[in-house]
C-alpha cells in the first residue's frame, strides 16, 4: 500500500459496499484524504460540507444519532485542533442506555511534525491529548497503511466515538499483511520482545523504535518493542509485562510530551508496576516549516530518530 | 388552522406553570428563553410533531432539537405533558441524579439532542435530516434555535449546508425574543442590521417591520422564509403547515418573540434569562398565568353586507379571535349568517374563528359549523338535552374543535352540565338578551358569572368564562374581577372606527384590572411589604410606576 490515506479510502469503499450505512463527510479535503472515490462509488453518501469542521463534526452526530456511521475525515488540525467542543458535546457526551456517545468516526490526517512545509499552524501536536481526556473516545493512531486498513475495519466492528490519527507522508512498512490478525483497539503489538528496555510507539515512530532496537540487538542490549496504537484504552496489561519483565520504558511519539502517548504509557505503569519511563517527543512547543526532503531533519531535531532512541536506550540500561 | 386551537392554548399555559415551578424548585435555570418559545413548542407537540411517548425512539416519529438548550425548562414541560416523563418529575430540574439536566440530556426520554453548547444543533439537524432522506422516512425534523445562538457561526455553516442538500424536510424556528445574556440582541450582535443604535430597544425593533432584517438573511442563504408572531397559535401553525408545503428547500419560520412572555416582569427583561423565580413569588406569578385574558370581536356589529371587510378589519386589528354570532331566526328572532359564509371567511384570517351558534337543534347542524372552519363552538343550553350536547362535545372533541355552552341572562347551569364541565373548553355568560348588537350590558350578570364560575371550578373546570353582551372600557374591568377571560366587542370593538386602538384601549383596562388582582394576591400572601417585593420586579419601562399607582389607589402600600 503507497500510504495511510490510500488505504483509509480502500477500506471505506470496501465497508460501504457491505454497509449502506456508512457515510462519509468531508471538509474540502475529500481529494486529499482519499474519501472522494467513495464519493463517485457512493454519491448520496458523500457529504462535502466545505471548509466548516465544526458543522461537519455536528452533522456527523446528526446521522450517527439517526443510525448511520458517518466516517468525518480533515487534518488533524483542524479536527481536534478546531472542533474539540463539537467533538466533545455532541459526539462524546451522549448517551442513551449502554450506549456511550455516538457512533461517530473521525479519521484525520497530518497528524504531527511530519506534515511538513505547511509549518507550525498545520502541525498538529495536541490532539492526542485532547482526545484522550474526552471520555467515551477510543483514540488510534496506527503505525501503516496496513494498520489504516485493519483499524478502518474495526471501527465500523465496534460501537461508539472513535479518533484515529494518521500522518501525511508514506510510512515503511511494519507489517507484511493486509488485515492484521492480533491487532484490535486496546490492545497493544509487540513487534520484538527483548528484556533489557521497552520502546513503546505509535505512529511514524514505530518504524524508528525498530531500527534502533535492531541497532541495539548488535550491541548487545536487548529491546522489546511495542506498537501502542492504541492510546486510548492503553493495554495497560502489555504495559505492566513490560514493566515487570524490562524494567525500563521509552516512549517516542510526534506530539507533544505533555498528555500523549507518553502520558498514558506513565499514567499506566506507575499505578500497576512503577519504573522509570522516559518520555521522547515535542518538548511543549511548536513546530515550523521543514521540506519534504528536510522532515527526518525536523523530527530528528526534536528528538524522533531512531540515532535519538538509540542513545536514550543506551543511557537508560547502562 | 384547523383546530387543536385550545387544546395548544391550555397546553402551553400548563407548560409555563411547570417551567415556573421547575426553575423556582431548582433555584436557577432560563425561564426567559423558556416562556418565549412556549407556543412554538405547543403547536409541535400538540399538533404537528408525530411522535409516541411510550416508545420515544419509534422509528417514523418528527424529531425535535432544542438547539438552545438553555430553554431546557420549557422542552421538559412539554415532554411532561406529552406523557413522556411525569408532570412530578419537572420539579427535579437540575438536581444530583435527576433525568432532567440543566440542559436536555438523552438520559430524558423524548430528548432528541443534547443541547448546551449553543450553534451546533442546527448542523446536526442537517445530519437527522440526511439520515431521514436516506431511509426515506417522511418524518421532519424540526429545530428551535435562538437569535442570541445566531451569533455563532456554525449556525450559518449549517445553513449553508442545508440549502445545499436542498433538505425540504427540515423547519428551522428562530426563536426571534431580542434579547440574550448581557442585553437585548441588536446591543450585543445586532441581528438586523437596521435595528442598531445608540439605545437599541426592543420593543421598537419587534413591533417596526421595517428594521427586520433577518429574514433576508435566511433568504440570501436559500431558504424559505415565514415570519410569524410568535405567540399567536394560528400564525406558527399556519407556518408549520407552509414549510411542509416546501420542496426543494429548507424552510425557517421567524417567530418574533417576547423573552419571558407571560410574566410581565420578565418580559423584555435580560435579567430573566437565566435566574429562577423566588419562591414567595410563584404563587403570584401563576395566577398571572392563569389570567391570561383574550378578545373577541363579533363580526355582526359591523357592515353585514361586507363581513369579509369586518374579518379583514379585525385581522388587522390582532384580537385573540373573531366572534361569530350565529342567529338562525328560530332560537333567536334575528338571522346572521350560516356555515356558509363562516367557510367563505375562514380564508381571509388565520385568527380563530369562535362561533357561537344561537340556533336552535345545534346538534344536527354543529358538523357544518366545524368543517367550515370554526376553532371553537359554541352552542346553548336552552335548546341541548344531555343527550344532544354529549353528541355535540363527543363530536367536537373528535374533531379537534374547542366546546362551549352558552346560557342567556334567564338561565341558570343546566344540570346535565356537570359530567362535561372538566373536559369543557369555554362557558358564554351571555349578559344581554341575544338577538341583536349593540345592548346594554345587564348589570346583574355579573354575580351571575361569579356564582357560575365557582360552581364550573368546583367540579373541575379547566376553560374559560367568556363574557358576551355589552362588554366595553367601562365595565370590561368588573368582568375580568368576575373571573371572565374571555371578552366579546360588538359595537366597542368593530362599532368603533379605529378597531385596533378600541382593542387596544380594552386590553389596558383588562391589564389593569389583572395587575390590581396580583397586587392583592401580593397583599393577602405577605402584605406591603410583598406587594412592595413584587412591584420591584417590574424594572422594565414604566411598569413599576403604574404599580405603585394601582397599589396606591387599592390602599394596598
Amino acid at each position: 500500500m503507497p500510504d495511510m490515506r490510500a488505504a483509509y479510502g480502500m477500506a471505506l469503499l470496501e465497508i460501504g459496499q457491505n454497509n449502506t450505512n456508512v457515510v462519509v463527510l468531508g471538509a474540502d479535503t475529500t481529494d486529499s484524504l482519499k474519501t472522494a472515490g467513495f464519493g463517485r462509488e457512493f454519491p448520496d453518501r458523500l457529504f462535502n460540507v466545505g471548509i466548516a469542521e465544526g458543522n461537519m463534526v455536528s452533522m456527523a452526530a446528526g446521522l450517527a444519532y439517526s443510525g448511520k456511521i458517518p466516517f468525518a475525515s480533515t487534518y488533524a488540525i483542524f479536527l481536534p485542533g478546531r472542533a474539540v467542543d463539537q467533538i466533545r458535546n455532541n459526539i462524546a457526551y451522549p448517551s442513551r442506555d449502554d450506549r456511550r456517545g455516538l457512533n461517530v468516526k473521525l479519521v484525520a490526517s497530518h497528524g504531527g511534525l511530519s506534515v511538513g512545509p505547511d509549518g507550525g499552524s498545520h502541525q498538529q501536536l495536541e490532539d492526542i491529548a485532547i482526545m484522550r481526556a474526552i471520555p467515551n473516545f477510543t483514540v488510534l493512531v496506527p503505525a501503516d497503511a496496513a494498520s489504516v486498513y485493519t483499524l478502518t475495519h474495526a471501527m465500523v466492528k465496534q460501537y461508539g466515538p472513535f479518533y484515529m490519527r494518521m500522518a501525511r507522508s508514506k510510512t515503511a512498512i511494519i507489517y507484511d499483511e493486509y488485515i492484521i490478525p492480533h491487532m484490535q483497539p486496546g490492545k497493544a503489538i509487540t513487534l520484538r520482545d527483548g528484556s533489557d528496555c521497552t520502546i513503546a510507539a505509535c505512529g511514524i515512530t514505530v518504524a524508528m523504535a525498530l531500527e534502533a532496537a535492531d541497532t541495539l540487538h548488535r550491541e548487545g542490549i536487548s529491546c522489546r518493542v511495542l506498537d501502542t496504537f492504541s492510546i486510548k484504552p492503553i493495554d495497560n496489561t502489555a504495559l505492566e509485562k513490560a514493566a515487570r519483565d524490562t524494567g525500563i520504558i521509552l516512549t517516542c511519539e510526534e506530539h507533544n510530551i505533555l498528555g500523549g502517548m507518553g502520558s498514558a504509557v506513565a499514567e499506566s505503569v506507575s499505578s500497576s508496576y512503577p519504573v522509570m519511563v522516559r518520555r521522547l517527543g515535542v518538548d511543549d512547543t511548536f513546530g515550523e516549516s521543514a521540506r519534504d526532503t528536510q522532515v527526518s531533519d525536523l523530527l530528528a531535531q526534536h528528538g524522533l530518530s531512531s540515532i535519538n532512541i538509540t542513545k536514550h536506550v543506551r543511557q537508560l540500561v547502562r | 388552522m384547523h383546530s387543536r386551537y385550545d387544546i395548544i392554548r391550555r397546553n402551553t399555559l400548563k407548560a409555563r406553570t411547570l417551567i415556573v415551578k421547575a426553575t423556582a424548585a431548582a433555584g436557577s435555570g432560563h425561564p426567559g428563553g423558556s416562556f418565549s418559545m412556549a407556543e412554538i413548542l405547543g403547536c409541535l407537540f400538540y399538533k404537528h410533531m408525530r411522535y409516541d411517548a411510550a416508545n420515544p425512539c419509534w422509528e417514523g416519529r418528527d424529531r425535535l432539537v432544542l438547539s438552545k438548550g438553555h430553554a431546557a425548562p420549557g422542552l421538559f414541560s412539554h415532554l411532561a405533558i406529552s406523557g413522556f416523563i411525569p408532570e412530578s418529575e419537572v420539579e427535579t430540574l437540575r438536581s444530583l441524579g435527576s433525568r432532567l439536566q440543566g440542559h436536555p440530556d438523552m438520559k430524558c426520554p423524548g430528548v432528541e439532542f443534547c443541547g448546551g453548547s449553543l450553534g451546533t444543533g442546527l448542523s446536526y439537524s442537517v445530519g437527522m435530516a440526511l439520515s431521514a432522506r436516506m431511509d426515506g422516512l417522511d418524518s421532519r425534523i424540526y429545530t428551535v434555535i435562538g437569535d442570541g445562538e445566531s451569533d455563532e457561526g456554525q449556525i450559518w455553516e449549517a445553513t449553508m449546508a442545508a440549502a445545499k442538500f436542498k433538505l425540504d424536510n427540515l423547519t428551522v424556528i428562530l426563536d426571534r425574543n431580542y434579547v440574550q445574556q448581557d442585553s437585548y440582541t441588536e446591543g450585543v450582535m445586532p441581528l438586523d442590521a437596521a435595528a442598531t443604535g445608540p439605545n437599541p430597544n426592543p420593543v421598537a425593533a419587534r413591533n417596526d417591520p421595517t428594521l427586520w432584517r433577518t429574514s433576508d438573511k435566511w433568504r440570501a442563504f436559500g431558504w424559505h422564509v415565514i415570519e410569524v408572531d410568535g405567540h399567536r397559535i394560528e400564525q406558527i401553525d399556519s407556518a408549520i403547515r407552509g414549510a411542509k408545503q416546501v420542496s426543494g428547500r429548507p424552510s425557517i419560520i421567524i417567530a418574533r418573540t417576547v423573552k419571558g412572555k407571560g410574566v410581565r416582569h420578565m418580559e423584555d427583561n435580560p435579567q430573566w434569562h437565566g435566574k429562577a423565580p423566588s419562591p414567595e413569588m410563584v404563587p403570584i406569578i401563576l395566577d398571572e398565568l392563569k389570567s391570561q385574558a383574550a378578545v373577541a370581536p363579533s363580526i355582526i356589529a359591523g357592515d353585514m353586507t361586507r363581513l369579509d371587510l369586518e374579518v379583514k378589519r379585525c385581522d388587522g386589528a390582532g384580537p385573540d379571535y373573531i366572534h361569530m354570532d350565529v342567529m338562525d331566526g328560530i332560537f333567536v328572532p334575528t338571522v346572521t349568517f350560516g356555515y356558509e359564509k363562516i367557510r367563505e371567511l375562514r380564508p381571509l384570517t388565520d385568527i380563530p374563528f369562535d362561533s357561537h351558534l344561537m340556533i336552535s337543534q345545534p346538534a344536527r347542524h354543529v358538523k357544518k359549523y366545524a368543517e367550515a372552519g370554526s376553532d371553537i363552538i359554541t352552542v346553548h343550553a336552552e335548546v341541548c338535552s344531555v343527550s344532544e350536547f354529549g353528541e355535540i362535545h363527543d363530536y367536537l372533541k373528535g374533531v379537534d374543535v374547542g366546546v362551549g355552552v352558552a346560557v342567556n341572562p334567564q338561565t341558570p347551569i343546566p344540570p346535565w352540565l356537570k359530567e362535561f364541565v372538566p373536559t369543557l373548553d369555554q362557558f358564554i355568560v351571555m349578559s344581554v338578551v341575544p338577538g341583536r348588537s349593540g345592548q346594554k350590558y345587564i348589570y346583574e350578570s355579573h354575580q351571575k358569572t361569579r356564582t357560575i364560575i365557582q360552581s364550573l371550578n368546583e367540579h373541575g373546570f379547566g376553560g374559560v368564562v367568556e363574557a358576551d353582551g355589552g362588554v366595553n372600557t367601562l365595565n370590561v374591568a368588573d368582568c375580568f374581577d368576575d373571573g371572565a377571560r374571555v371578552f366579546v366587542g360588538g359595537s366597542s370593538m368593530v362599532g368603533q372606527p379605529d378597531m385596533k386602538q378600541a382593542i387596544d384601549d380594552i386590553r389596558g383596562r383588562i391589564s389593569y384590572a389583572r395587575q390590581r388582582m396580583l397586587l392583592h394576591r401580593a397583599h393577602s400572601l405577605g402584605g406591603s411589604k410583598l406587594v412592595h417585593d413584587w412591584i420591584a420586579l417590574h424594572v422594565v419601562g414604566e411598569q413599576s410606576d403604574t404599580l405603585n399607582k394601582i397599589a396606591r389607589e387599592s390602599s394596598l402600600l
